[in-house]
C-alpha cells in the first residue's frame, strides 16, 4: 500500500479536527504555498505592476501638466485677446477720433472755402452791379444826349426861317470880313 | 484810277474848253454838275450803274444839262460818264476848277450854304474871304441843306466854319 492509499484509508480528507481551523499540516503547506505565491508575485508581478502604475502615474501627471500648461496658455491667450480687444477698442477709438478730426478739418476748410467764395462772389457781384449801373447810366446819358441832340437839331432846323438864314449869312460875312 | 489819269482828263478838258473859249463857263458848270452828282442819290446811282448802256447814261447827262449848259460841258460830261468814270466827276470837276483858277492866279473858294445866296451876298462873301485870306478867289457857291444854317468856306487847306451844323455838333459833343 502506498502512502497515499494509506492516507486515504487512514482518514477522511473532507473531515478536520476543528470546525474552524484546518489541520496543522494544511496550515504549514498552505502557508508555505502562500509565501511562495506571494514571493513569485512580489518577485515577478510587482515590478510590472509598479512599472505600470508609475507609467500611469506619469501619464496622468503629464496630462495634468499638459492641462495646466494648456490652461496657462489659454489664460495667456485670453489675456492677449483681452489686450488685443483693448488695443482694437483703443485703435477704433483713435480711428474714430482721427476721422472726427479729419471730418471737422474738412468741414472747417469747406466752410472757409465757401465763405471765401461767397465773399468773392459778393465782391464780384457788387463790382458787376456797379459796372452795370455805371454802364446803364452811361447808356442812359448817351441816349438822353442823342435824343436831346436830335430834338435840338429838329428844333433849331424848324426855327430857322428865311430871315434867320439871311442873318446867319450876314453874320458870317461880317465875322470873316472883320477877321483881318 | 490814278491821280495821273485824272490829271490827263483835266488837261484834256481844259484844252477843249480853252479851244472853245469857255473855260470859266465849263469849269463852273462841271463844278455844279459834280455837286449835283454828290447830293443826288438817284442821279449818282444812275450814272454809276454799269448795267445801263453807256448811251443811256450819256442821255441822262444830256437831258440834265441840255439847254441849260454849254455844249462843251455837255460833251465833256457825257464823255466822262460814257467811259464809265462818272464816279470821278467830283474830283475831275474840282481839279478842273483849280486848273482854271490857277491860270488866272485865282484860288478856288468853295462856299457851302443852307440857302441859296443872292448875287450881292456872293459878292460880299467873296470880298470878305479875299480880305480875310489875302488871295484872289474864284468863288463857288454850293447849296447844302446839311449845314442847316450859316456858311462854311473852304479856301485851299483853310476852312472857315460858321454853320449851325457845326455848332450843333459841338453841343452834341458836350452832351
Amino acid at each position: 500500500m502506498s502512502l497515499f492509499s494509506a492516507l486515504v484509508v487512514a482518514e477522511d480528507p473532507t473531515q478536520s479536527h476543528h470546525w474552524l481551523f484546518p489541520e496543522i499540516g494544511e496550515i504549514i503547506y498552505g502557508g508555505i504555498a502562500s509565501i511562495a505565491v506571494f514571493y513569485v508575485l512580489y518577485r515577478f508581478g510587482w515590478p510590472v505592476a509598479k512599472k505600470s502604475l508609475e507609467s500611469r502615474t506619469a501619464k496622468i501627471q503629464k496630462e495634468i501638466d499638459d492641462s495646466a500648461a494648456a490652461r496657462a496658455q489659454a489664460e495667456t491667450d485670453a489675456v492677449n485677446i483681452r489686450r488685443a480687444l483693448g488695443d482694437i477698442a483703443s485703435e477704433r477709438a483713435k480711428m474714430l477720433a482721427d476721422a472726427d478730426a479729419q471730418a471737422a478739418a474738412i468741414l472747417a476748410e469747406g466752410r472757409a472755402r465757401i465763405a471765401a467764395e461767397v465773399a468773392d462772389l459778393e465782391v464780384r457781384a457788387a463790382a458787376e452791379l456797379a459796372a452795370a449801373k455805371s454802364r446803364l447810366g452811361d447808356e442812359l446819358r448817351a441816349e438822353i444826349a442823342r435824343l436831346s441832340a436830335a430834338a435840338i437839331t429838329v428844333a433849331v432846323r424848324d426855327s430857322l426861317d428865311d430871315r434867320t438864314q439871311q442873318e446867319l449869312v450876314d453874320g458870317f460875312i461880317a465875322k470873316v470880313g472883320a477877321s483881318r | 484810277m490814278s491821280t495821273q489819269q485824272i490829271h490827263s482828263y483835266v488837261t484834256a478838258m481844259f484844252e477843249v474848253a480853252v479851244a472853245n473859249d469857255a473855260v470859266s463857263t465849263v469849269e463852273d458848270e462841271m463844278f455844279r454838275l459834280a455837286r449835283a452828282y454828290e447830293s443826288n442819290d438817284q442821279l449818282r446811282s444812275s450814272l454809276d450803274d454799269a448795267t445801263l448802256p453807256a448811251e443811256r447814261r450819256q442821255r441822262i447827262v444830256e437831258q440834265l444839262l441840255g439847254g441849260k449848259a454849254n455844249n462843251v460841258t455837255v460833251q465833256l460830261a457825257s464823255m466822262l460818264v460814257g467811259t464809265g468814270h462818272a464816279s470821278l466827276l467830283p474830283r475831275v470837276a474840282d481839279a478842273l476848277s483849280r486848273r482854271a483858277s490857277s491860270e488866272q492866279q485865282l484860288e478856288v473858294a468853295e462856299i457851302r450854304s443852307a440857302v441859296d445866296l443872292s448875287d450881292a451876298q456872293k459878292s460880299r462873301v467873296a470880298d470878305a474871304l479875299a480880305k480875310a485870306t489875302g488871295k484872289r478867289l474864284n468863288v463857288k457857291v454850293v447849296v447844302d441843306p446839311s449845314v442847316i444854317g450859316g456858311i462854311v468856306a473852304t479856301v485851299g487847306d483853310e476852312v472857315i466854319d460858321d454853320t449851325v451844323r457845326t455848332r450843333l455838333d459841338q453841343v452834341k459833343s458836350r452832351l
